[in-house]
């Protein structure tokens, strides 16, 4: 590491980084995208514990939570075009971001599903039966009593996935996706100033953290507008 | 052509795995501890409002949260020897930067990552304690130190059993990526096991066992941990 650390280089490589951030937000995007399908069949299977389904859910819940994500990213990597090879179907020109995107998914997936099935769980027994008491049908209890209230318990935990997966995206670089974290170790490589580069690169992440965090706290607010405060502080 | 999955050389990364896992814990383990005495002391000055440490304090956790694992590893892996080399440049120390082990970039990163999550398990144990537990202890007498250390910290600890858990199997997982700077803990042991042979796949097969086989094992220790301390609680709580 032949050059020293100069501040001012910090500032010189972030617009350079930015240039690929909306390739990290496309990672997060369809990301979320795969992970929310996923996670709503599995809520489905695991609430009204559909045979079979429910325990397969119950397994891939598991091992998405027990295993990191920078394994689950290879396993995707290495493992699917091996079980695809089996049914004839070739992924040598398919590109490493579609691998991301669905490893991402799949653990996405399992942590929204636990975090919807959470929140549907939190909602009082008594309040989808007292809607059927009124005489409501299956959709409009589930949309206009339980959904608004799991709601309330689902945005915070919701947000907190969201941004633990916009982190996560800064491991996409080991499958050769040229994302910001890319970028940075190819410019770390043309001119040793790595310091400088990784220090821009977390105040990226940072700034775009609180945005997600203000941005979330504002809807929070929202989901919580007809909650009644029966006993103050 | 069927699937192709050598299943020995799943045996054969696993028996090397095993290996490497004295390192993986050692980060978590070591991590997990620094992090709790950081975090006690983050939470404690957010609590006690104490002047510009507050600030400091609630900058790190956030800052901390707010970024990548992966950077915060980097920065330290690439910082701390500057920082260290221009010290040792004025003092005249013999010692150079490139002698001290990676592993201990690892420890310290890990460690102020794991502070700033603990910190806020820590804040929200400590603020379920009730209020009225601080005043009955300064009633008797105990100054803030005896309050903290004898009655609000172990009912805190207690409360943050699972958060703590959680963080735990996260803080696991999270050392996987201790291979970018070249440590071989379980993943840079599966790696370099691998590149003999191009199996990648069977090799993280054999990670994603174990790591699983950890958590969960992780989760029932907890589990039971849990009953134990909360066997003292009055209830109100879980």
């Amino acid at each position: 590491m032949g050059s020293y650390f100069d501040p001012k280089l910090i500032l010189k490589f972030i617009p350079d980084l930015l240039k690929f951030f909306p390739i990290t937000l496309g990672i997060l995007a369809g990301a979320l995208l795969v992970g929310g399908v996923i996670a709503s069949l599995v809520a489905f299977f695991r609430i009204f514990k559909i045979p079979v389904l429910d325990r397969i859910s119950i397994v891939y819940t598991s091992f998405m939570r027990g295993t990191p994500t920078i394994i689950q990213l290879f396993l995707v990597y290495y493992g699917l075009p091996v079980l695809l090879q089996a049914i004839h179907i070739d992924t040598s020109n398919v590109s490493e971001i579609a691998f991301v995107i669905l490893a991402y998914g799949l653990g996405i997936g399992a942590f929204l599903s636990e975090i919807i099935r959470g929140a549907i769980n939190s909602v009082d027994k008594g309040q989808r039966e007292a809607a059927y008491a009124v005489g409501m049908t299956t959709g409009q209890v589930f949309a206009r009593v339980i959904l608004p209230q799991a709601l309330i318990v689902a945005v915070p935990n919701f947000t907190n996935l969201l941004i633990s997966y916009l982190k996560e995206t800064s491991l996409a670089f080991t499958l050769g996706v040229v994302d910001m974290v890319g970028r940075a170790f190819a410019l770390g490589n043309l001119n040793y100033h790595y310091l400088e580069i990784y220090i821009g690169l977390t105040v990226i992440y940072y700034i775009v953290c609180i945005i997600l965090q203000r941005a979330f706290s504002v809807i929070e607010m929202h989901t919580k507008k007809h909650e009644r405060h029966l006993v103050e502080g | 052509m069927g699937l192709t999955i050598d299943i020995h050389f799943i045996c054969t990364v696993f028996i090397a795995i095993l290996k490497a896992l004295p390192v993986t814990l050692q980060i978590t383990g070591v991590s997990i501890f620094v992090g709790l005495v950081i975090g006690i002391f983050a939470a404690s000055v957010r609590i006690f409002k104490v002047k510009v440490l507050k600030q400091l304090a609630e900058f790190y956790v956030s800052f901390t949260r707010g970024t990548p694992m992966l950077l915060q590893l980097l920065i330290v892996y690439y910082a701390i020897p500057q920082i260290y080399d221009h010290f040792a440049a004025i003092y005249g120390w013999t010692f150079r930067s490139y002698e001290i082990p990676i592993l201990v970039f690892a420890l310290i990163a890990f460690s102020i990552n794991t502070g700033a999550y603990m910190s806020e398990v820590i804040r929200s144990g400590i603020m379920a304690v009730e209020k009225g537990q601080f005043e009955a202890c300064y009633s008797v007498g105990m100054t803030t130190l005896q309050t903290m250390s004898r009655v609000v910290l172990p009912q805190a600890l207690g409360i943050s059993i699972p958060m703590i858990t959680n963080m735990l199997i996260s803080l696991l997982k999270g050392t996987s990526i201790a291979f970018t700077i070249s440590i071989l803990e379980v993943t840079g042991m599966a790696k370099a096991t691998a590149a003999t042979n191009y199996n990648f796949l069977e090799a993280y097969l054999a990670c994603a066992i174990l790591y699983w086989g950890l958590s969960m094992l992780v989760e029932r220790v907890s589990g039971l941990l849990e009953k134990r301390v909360m066997v003292y609680s009055k209830g109100g709580f879980a």
